[in-house]
Formats: structure tokens, sequence, C-alpha cells
């Protein structure tokens, strides 16, 4: 196939998971012409439904959506393109000892819940939401902003500096040390602070470590529980849920509106090589040796597969290329995807009640958690797992046959590098484990399933093109974030290859099924364009 | 009538000495009262069996910082520091054991044995902590400026700071706000392949906390502990006589100079008159009156333990609860008939004058660390042990050694048992653990001294046997140490300061804090 001709695109967006769309999509609705170019036969990435088993859409990866920006559904007007977010209410925990903790977006009966365990904590309850409410009104702003570089004497990122010291400084007392800790403690730690409820702090704990290598006592996780309390629907602070046909849906409802707005999309083309010419990126190379053009292209792979696979390490210097070696994956996470035939019963609260319409977590205790992470230290997957399910076919029943269930298993830790076997090997034996750990809770469990799809953090690497399988394109650790996101000097979303761009996960402000980097990217790379005209 | 004294300071550890010091210079007369008979807090030394005498409990010095040791004129009251040329010898139970010196190219002879990419790397590696550790000498030795208002302060010391900063240029300032964050075991990975060289740099990084290697954070402490001249090995300076001797030199310092010391004078609260210390009230019920009221204990000693609650917010009050001091390090002294003979270098004593570590891999430690988390000490701990009659035959009788040993990790919180019941099987533990190394030392043994994070609370005073007064985590430093907004020695009551390791920088037996937090006092003090 002959090449496109020159000036057909302005930009090429290299992956149609939802940052690239979103990126594709802001950038359409600034007048340029974008073609977005998929690897696999659906669009989405990890955000997508697909029908492994017959009758019965499962959420692959991605499950539930919170985080996703407000200013993108309304900008590109996604509840027209299809987008029906459907709550998910409440987490249910089941404890072995046949006793449970249910919390509900019901306030009071939250409430009532928490006292049952402790009285005491069901005051710190409420105070600790407030407390949250606060640290993310705080921290919003920064996700919507492109980092400053702290190492320049650039007026522009030095004004960004003073507006958040000032931010800073503006925070009342009690705020500003809640917000060091966030930056700095463990969940537990931070937890420990408010809590008593040990099944109250595990679950609670949990939104710590989701996708990264750390456990609940690990510094630095504080602040991804507060990444995780960050999701707004339709405004509430903390409110997760289900799309409806599956997170697939949304990507579905980002690609219609950026079509809509005049992008091209095509999908099964595999990008070979990013073409660079005089240290400028001037387009692409796909695996079966067709070229495109454009004058930017915006990739939202991950740094590795960006700089280390696409472009032959001529083009950048061995300093960069080192950092980009540096960068940290390691997958923790994995996802085992059933069909069932009946509901789950569980022994501390049998019955096919409401609990089961919200969030299932196995998390009975802080030292399950930690526990589940030291196995993974060493190269093993959880002995005994932590475990976030949900059943969203009892919201949602288009996505199962009738009478029937589709149940989404998020387990942590699963570590990409094993110590013994490949996960080629263990897939089944770690599907097993999973399972048998929530049939512990629900003794009709093995019984009701009819089918099983086991996703390893080998099988995200390989069919998602997400190195060492980590969720978020890369660890959301301290050094690994805002003006260190992907790496130092390189986080405004260029690279040092000239009209190269960067506008995945990897970017600030990270992962989860959010949107922002793709948006900031646009916002950039539009910025760009003006300066040139 | 009750006694009236300008100063009072609350215990005479070494940052009570030194703050006792400066405010004589400033023209002050400080009382300083010590619970215990003796005077150094933790750095004292101690006969623990007939003839055989060691430094208690710290056993290396931060070191002093020099321009203490030199305003204090510490080596005319005979302070002597010993500085082996062999820092670190680091054993391994399937290797040579690895020798780290103060000289960059013995170290790298060394390491090239294991390999020589390592050796190239580590210089590299040094010139950086070098660089970065010259910033963080300027930041320990001021007052955390306050967020607030951050010209407040000390604009001079925060703009020279800030120069320093940006003098590091954009490729060492970005790996300091990198490494800042990072789990100390990424940071040896970034640099070196040898997991023994790995295992012996990152337990430098979790000495005295509860973090593992690879907590976030860890390589934080480390930075803070190599700042002082860049070697990664950590600094080793062996006061002679002692941890006891740099104290009881202090001492002679601070009362040639006008300060009182009096011994075996308990503290039983503080006195508190409209927001403001007025003095205080000892064991024996008699009172003394002050201007001004120094606390070189611990802060939550000093917040929670002798201050009326009614006198602070509850908020802060809450905030001072939650100040974590969950100490993790045990310390056990051994008197032996014997030098023992480590496998792999007999009795070199060259190699053997420095600090003996067992790290082996970055996993040991973490594994070590694990223990901690479920309340229980680890199997095979973490140790790091000196043989200071090698350079100082004084402390033993002739022909014989004492053997001082940190081993961690030991949590202070025991789960469904408790220290005194468990004390001789942590003894146990670690000469189990260092036999495999050493397989004559448990026939050498005469006697052995087994102090537990109970004892250092009970014993010395240290709440939650945390033997920096608060965990050295991201969390609790610099401008949050103790607690945010309260990083500048003073307290919400007026007239009541802090001095001690629960300040910044508070990190060991270096003076610091003491130096610190006689700056600002004196500042309040002249106003």
């Amino acid at each position: 196939m002959a090449p496109s001709a020159s000036g057909k695109y302005d930009v090429i967006v290299i992956g149609g998971g939802h940052n690239g769309l979103v990126n594709a999509a802001y950038l359409a609705r600034a007048g340029k012409k974008v073609l977005v170019l998929e690897r696999r036969h659906v669009l989405g990435g990890v955000a997508v439904t697909e029908e492994i088993i017959p009758g019965f859409k499962f959420s692959v990866c991605s499950y539930v959506v919170s985080l996703l920006r407000p200013e993108i559904i309304r900008d590109l007007d996604l509840p027209r393109h299809g987008l029906e977010i459907l709550p998910l209410d409440g987490t249910f925990t089941p404890m072995p000892n046949g006793d449970y903790l249910w919390r509900v977006n019901d306030h009071g009966k939250t409430m009532r819940e928490i006292r049952r365990h402790s009285r005491f904590d069901a005051e710190a309850y409420e105070e600790f939401g407030k407390a949250m409410l606060q640290m993310c009104r705080f921290v919003k702003p920064i996700l919507a902003m492109v980092p400053p570089d702290p190492t320049t004497l650039n007026p522009r990122d030095l004004l960004k500096l003073l507006f958040l010291g000032r931010r800073f400084t503006g925070l009342s007392g009690e705020d500003k040390y809640n917000q060091v800790q966030l930056m700095t403690m463990s969940a537990i730690d931070f937890l420990d602070q408010w809590f008593e409820t040990d099944v109250l702090k595990a679950t609670m704990s949990a939104s710590g470590i989701i996708g990264t290598f750390l456990g609940v006592r690990s510094p630095g996780t504080a602040y991804v529980l507060l990444h995780h309390y960050m999701g707004e629907i339709d405004g509430a602070f903390r409110a997760w849920g289900f799309a409806r046909g599956g997170t697939g849906a949304i990507s579905n409802a980002i690609a219609d509106s950026a079509r809509e707005l005049g992008v091209e999309i095509k999908t099964q083309v595999a990008i070979a090589q990013i073409l660079v010419k005089g240290g400028k990126a001037v387009g692409v190379a796909t695996t079966t040796g067709d070229e495109y053009y454009a004058p930017i292209v915006s990739s939202s792979v991950d740094p590795n597969l960006t700089f280390l696979k696409m472009i032959e390490p001529q083009h950048l210097d061995d300093e960069f290329r080192d950092s980009i070696k540096r960068y940290k994956y390691r997958g923790s996470s994995g996802k085992v995807n059933l069909a069932l035939d009946a509901l789950p019963n569980f022994t501390c609260l049998p019955g096919e009640g409401n609990h089961l319409r919200g969030a299932i977590s196995i998390s009975p205790s802080v030292d399950h958690m930690e526990r589940a992470y030291d196995d993974a230290k060493y190269g093993n997957y959880s002995r005994r797992p932590y475990i976030d399910m949900v059943i969203p076919s009892l919201t949602d029943p288009s996505i199962a046959p009738p009478g029937k269930h589709v149940m989404s298993c998020f387990v942590q830790y699963a570590p990409y590098k094993l110590k013994e076997g490949t996960w080629d090997e263990k897939r089944e034996a770690f599907g097993d484990n999973v399972i048998n750990t929530i049939a512990e809770f629900a003794p009709n469990f093995k019984d009701i399933i009819v089918g099983r799809q086991i996703v390893t953090p080998l099988d995200l690497e390989r069919e998602w093109g997400l190195t060492e399988g980590n969720i978020f394109q890369g660890e959301l650790s301290l050094e690994q974030l805002f003006f260190l996101r992907p790496v130092p000097g390189w986080a405004q979303y260029k690279s040092p290859i000239k009209n190269l761009w960067m506008c995945g996960s990897a970017t600030h402000p990270g992962g989860g099924i959010m949107g922002a980097p793709g948006r900031l990217a646009a916002l950039e790379i539009l910025k760009h364009f003006k300066g040139t005209s | 009538m009750a006694e009236r004294h300008d100063v009072v300071i609350l215990g005479a550890g070494h940052n009570g000495l030194v703050t006792a010091f400066y405010l004589t210079k400033a023209g002050f007369k400080p009382l300083v009262l010590e619970r215990r008979p003796v005077v150094g807090g933790c750095a004292i030394t101690q006969e623990f069996h007939p003839g055989f005498r060691c430094s208690t409990l710290a056993h290396s010095a931060g070191p002093i910082r020099s321009d203490i040791v030199a305003d204090m004129n510490l080596e005319s009251y005979g302070l002597k520091t010993y500085s082996p040329d062999a820092r670190v010898l680091s054993l391994s139970p399937i290797s040579e054991p690895l020798v780290l010196y103060s000289e960059t190219a013995k170290s790298q002879a060394g390491i090239a044995k294991f390999s020589q990419k390592d050796a190239t790397n580590y210089a590299d590696f040094q010139r950086s902590l070098t660089r970065i550790g010259e910033v963080i000498n300027l930041l320990l030795a001021m007052t955390p400026p306050d967020l607030d208002d951050p010209a407040s302060g000390n604009v001079w010391e925060l703009l020279k700071a800030g120069r320093k900063l940006r003098g590091l240029g954009e490729k060492e300032l970005y790996r300091l706000l990198r490494w800042g964050p990072m789990a100390v075991a990424d940071l040896v990975a970034e640099w070196f392949d040898t997991e023994l060289l790995r295992g012996t740099i990152a337990a430098q990084g979790i000495f005295g906390t509860f973090l593992g290697p690879w907590s976030a954070g860890s390589a934080a402490t480390y930075l803070l502990r190599t700042a002082g001249d860049g070697n990664p090995a950590g600094p080793v300076s062996y006061p002679v006589g002692g941890a006891g001797a740099i104290t009881a030199a202090m001492a002679a310092a601070v009362t040639d100079a006008g300060g009182e010391i009096r011994t075996c004078c308990e503290v039983a609260s503080i006195k508190v008159k409209d927001g403001a210390a007025s003095g205080v009230v000892l064991g024996n019920g008699n009172e003394i009156e002050a201007r001004a009221v120094i606390s070189n204990a611990d802060p939550k000693h000093t917040l929670l333990g002798l201050v009326e609650p009614q006198h602070l917010e509850p908020g802060f009050l809450q905030k001072v609860q939650h100040y974590r001091m969950n100490g993790t390090v045990a310390k056990i002294n051994l008197a032996l008939s014997g030098l023992p003979r480590f496998r792999g270098i007999n009795c070199d004593a060259s190699l053997l004058s420095g600090r003996i570590q067992i790290s082996p891999e970055v996993d040991y430690l973490e594994r070590a660390f694990d223990a901690s988390k479920y309340g229980e000490f680890s199997e095979y701990p973490y140790i790091e042990a000196t043989i200071p009659t090698l350079w100082d035959s004084s402390l033993a009788p002739a022909g014989k050694h004492v053997m001082s040993i940190y081993v961690q990790y030991a949590p202070y919180k025991l789960r469904d048992t408790d220290w005194d019941s468990q004390r001789d099987a942590l003894g146990d533990t670690v000469i189990k653990t260092l036999a495999e190394y050493a397989p004559d030392l448990p026939d050498l043994i005469e006697a052995r001294e087994v102090i537990t994070p109970k004892d250092l609370e009970q014993t010395y005073g240290l709440t939650g046997g945390q033997i920096f007064h608060g965990e050295l985590a991201l969390d609790q430093l610099f401008t949050m140490r103790p607690l945010l907004n309260w990083a500048q020695y003073r307290t919400p009551i007026r007239n009541l300061y802090l001095c001690g390791s629960g300040t910044h920088p508070g990190t060991g037996l270096n003076g610091m804090s003491g130096a610190n937090a006689a700056r600002e006092i004196i500042k309040d003090l002249r106003k």
C-alpha cells in the first residue's frame, strides 16, 4: 500500500485505548485531522468489553469506573454517545468469623453498620469522609495541571510552583497536616490514626495498593488511597459505578464522539516503528510495512514500547534511554472473569441480597492484605490474595444470558516476575487459588461457575501491550508522580524527539479510566500547533 | 520556697548537653536535670560484666558535627574518636566478605572482585552522594522553615539552601527529588548488581526504622545517614572509651562553662501557668521555677507524660499521640574470652575494627522486616556489630574482648507475648545468627547483656523503645519533625521547648538537634 499522502493527517495517535481516543477527540475538536491506530481488533485498550464465553460479556480488564474526568464527559458529550454509568452501591467484606462489614452509599445505614463494629469508628468515619473530601478538593486542580519543571527558571513553571505553594499555605492547619501525611504515609499508618476496626482498615486500605507493587503498610500507599478516592460520578465524590454494556462502552462512547468530530480510527494496525527524520518524528510504519505520515505523533502506549521498542536507539541519548529503563512497571495484579449460572451464597450473609450489587471485597484483615503482599515480594502469587469482586449483571442484565451472571474478580498480588515457573504454566493454578479463596466465604461458589477467563500480568503484557502487566502503565509510586512522571525532565507530555508526544497513563496524572493524560497532552499539543503556525 | 533558675533542661543526653552548652555561651545559666545516676542518656559506657565495659546502647557517633566538637572543645576534655580505615565488613554465607573502606579506590578494588561494573559505578554513586550530601548538610543545620510564612525564619539560610539546590544542576537535583521518596532497594538496584553490596548499602537506609528496604522513604534515611561525607558505606566514628566518653566530655564542658548538672533528679511534671511553662516539679515533690523549660526527652514523653492534658488542645494532643515511635532495635553486649574467627578473614583485626554487618542481600533484610510487621522478632535479624576492644583495650581484661551488637528487627510490640519472656530467645537468635559466620563465637561468650525495646523504654526513657525519638519516615522529617508547623523546637506552650532527637534533624548521635534548638531558644530568651 502506498504511504499516506503528507498533509492528510495533522496527528497520528498510537493506541486506541481510552487515553488515545480522548487525545484524538480533543485534537479533532480543535480542527486537527487525526488518525488513531489500534493494534487489536477492538478499541479501548484495557477499557474493553469482550464476549469471551458466548452470551457473557466480560469487562476483561478494567471493570469499574469513577475517575473519568467530568470535563471530558461534558466536552465530548459522552452520554449522547451512549455512555451510561450505573451505580455500584457499597462494599461488602465477608469475614472468616461469620461476621461481615457492609458499607453502602446510604450514609445512615453505613454509620449503623460501622457502629456495630465500633462506636468510636462510626464517629471517626464521618470526620474521615470530610477530611478526605478536603484533600480531594486540594488535589483535583493538580490532576488538571501540566506538571511544572522544578529545575528551570521558566516563568510559566515558576508560576505553577508558586500557585501550588500558595494553595498549600491556603489550607487550614488540619488540612495541611492531612495532606502531608497522605503524600508520605502508608495507608495503614494513615488509617490507624482514625480507626480501630481491623476489617474496616483492611478494606479501606485496599484502594491504596490497587495496581501497585506495594503493601498496605508501605509508605506512599496513602496517596494511592487518595487517588482512588478522587472518583466522582455526577459530581459526587467517592462514587464508583459500572458502564452499561461493560467498560468497553466507555471507550466506544469516546470513539463515537471522536469519529463524529472527524477522527479516523483503524483497528488491527500494529505499529512497528515511529519514523524519525532529522531528530523529528514524521510518522509511523506498521508491522505490515505500511507507512503513515503526520507532523505530530502522539503515543498512548507506555514509554517502554514507545521509546525502547518503536524507536531506533540512535535517535535517543543514553541518559534518556537509561531513565526510561529505570521507570518501574512491576505489574502486580491479575483478573479472573467468571460466567456463573447462579449467584454466590456467602456464609456470613446468605441469600441474594443487595450486598451482591456492590463490590465484594476479600480483605478480612490487615494481616491478610500484608501477607498477600509478602508472597509477591519474593516472586509468588498470593496464597490468599486480596480480591475485589463485582457482579455487574445484577445491575445490567444485558451482559449475561437471562438468569445467569458475570463476575469480575480483580486479584492482587500476581507479580509479573515469578520466582519459579512461568505464568503460562501457573495460569490455571492461579485461577484455582482465587476460586478456592472465594469459596472459603461462599461454599457454593465452585458449583456455580460455568466458564472462566484468567488474565495474568503476562497476558496483560502480551495481549494488551502493558509492559510487565502494570495496569497503570507504570507504578504510582511517589518517585514516579507529577513532575517525575514518567521520568524527570519529561513530565510535560513532550519527548526528546521533536513532534513525538506522550498521552497515556504513564504521564501525569496517571492511571485509571480517567482520561486526564489524554486530554492534557492534547491541550499541550495544541499549544505547540499555535506556536508553529 | 521554690528554687529559681534561669533555664531548666530535662535530660542530660547528648542533645540536652549541647543545648545547655550553647545557652551558657550565650550568657544563660542552665540547670540540667537527669533522672538516672549517670549523665549521657543513650550515650553511656557501663560495666556489664566484671571487668568488661562497653557502650551500653549507642556505640557509634553520628559523628558529632565538627563545629560542635570545636565549640565545646571536647578534645581538651579527653574525647578521642577512632575512625577505622575498613568501615564495613559485610559477611556473606556464600562468598568472601565485602569490605568497604574510607578510601574509594580501596573499596572499588574489593567490589571489583564481585563485579567490575559495580566498582566503576561505586565511584559515580559516591560523587552523587557527596554533592547531594552537601545540600542535605545545609538543611540539617538549619531550623526548618515555617510553611505558612517561609520568610519569617532565617531568610539567609533559606536562600543559601535554595542556591545550593540550584547549584546541584538539573541532573543531581532530579536525583535528589527522585531518590528521596524511593525505596532504598530500588536505589541500590539502579546502581549495583552484586547482591552483597546491595544489602550492605540498603541496610544503612533501614537502621533504627520500622521500614524494610522495599519501603518507600528508606532511601531518604540512607541519604541522611550518608550526608556527612558521602561515603556509601555510611559514617563510622567510634568514641574511645565508648559512647559515654562523648557525654562525659560534654558534661565537663557544660560545667566549666557555668552550667549545672544534677543526676538522680527525676522530673515528675512541667508546671504550666497561663499557657506558659513556669518550671518543673521533681519526683520528690520539690519545685524549680524557670524562665524556660527545655526537654531533651522525646516528644511523646514530654507532651503527653509531663504536661497536664488541659494545657494542650485536643487536636494537638491527638497528633502527638499519633507521632510514631515503634522501636525495632535491640542491643546485645557480649563479654568474650577471645577474638572470634570469622569465616574468610580469620583474625585480621584491621578488617574487624569497623562495622561488622550481616546484611547479605536485600531480601534477607526484607524478610527480617516481615516478622516485625506481625509482632515477631526476626528469625534471621539484620546485625550491626563492633568489637571496640580492638582499638580500646581498656574496655576488657587483657586478651579479652567485648562485642557490641545492634539487632533489627525487634519490634517493641510483640504479639501474644512480652519481652521479659523473649529476652533470652532474642539473645540466642542473635548468637545463632552470628555463629553461622563465626562458628567459635558461642564458646567464647563469658556473659551477655540483652537490652530489648521494652528496656529502652523503661530504663532509658525512650517511648516505644524508638532509638531516634520517633520514626525516621518521610512524614516525620524536617518541617514535620515532630509535627507539621511545630518543627522549630517550640511547642504550643510558651517557654517550653524540645531539643532532643524527636526534633529536626534527629538522626543519631551528632548533636545537631541540640545545637539547632539552642539557636532558636536563645533568640526567644533575648527578646
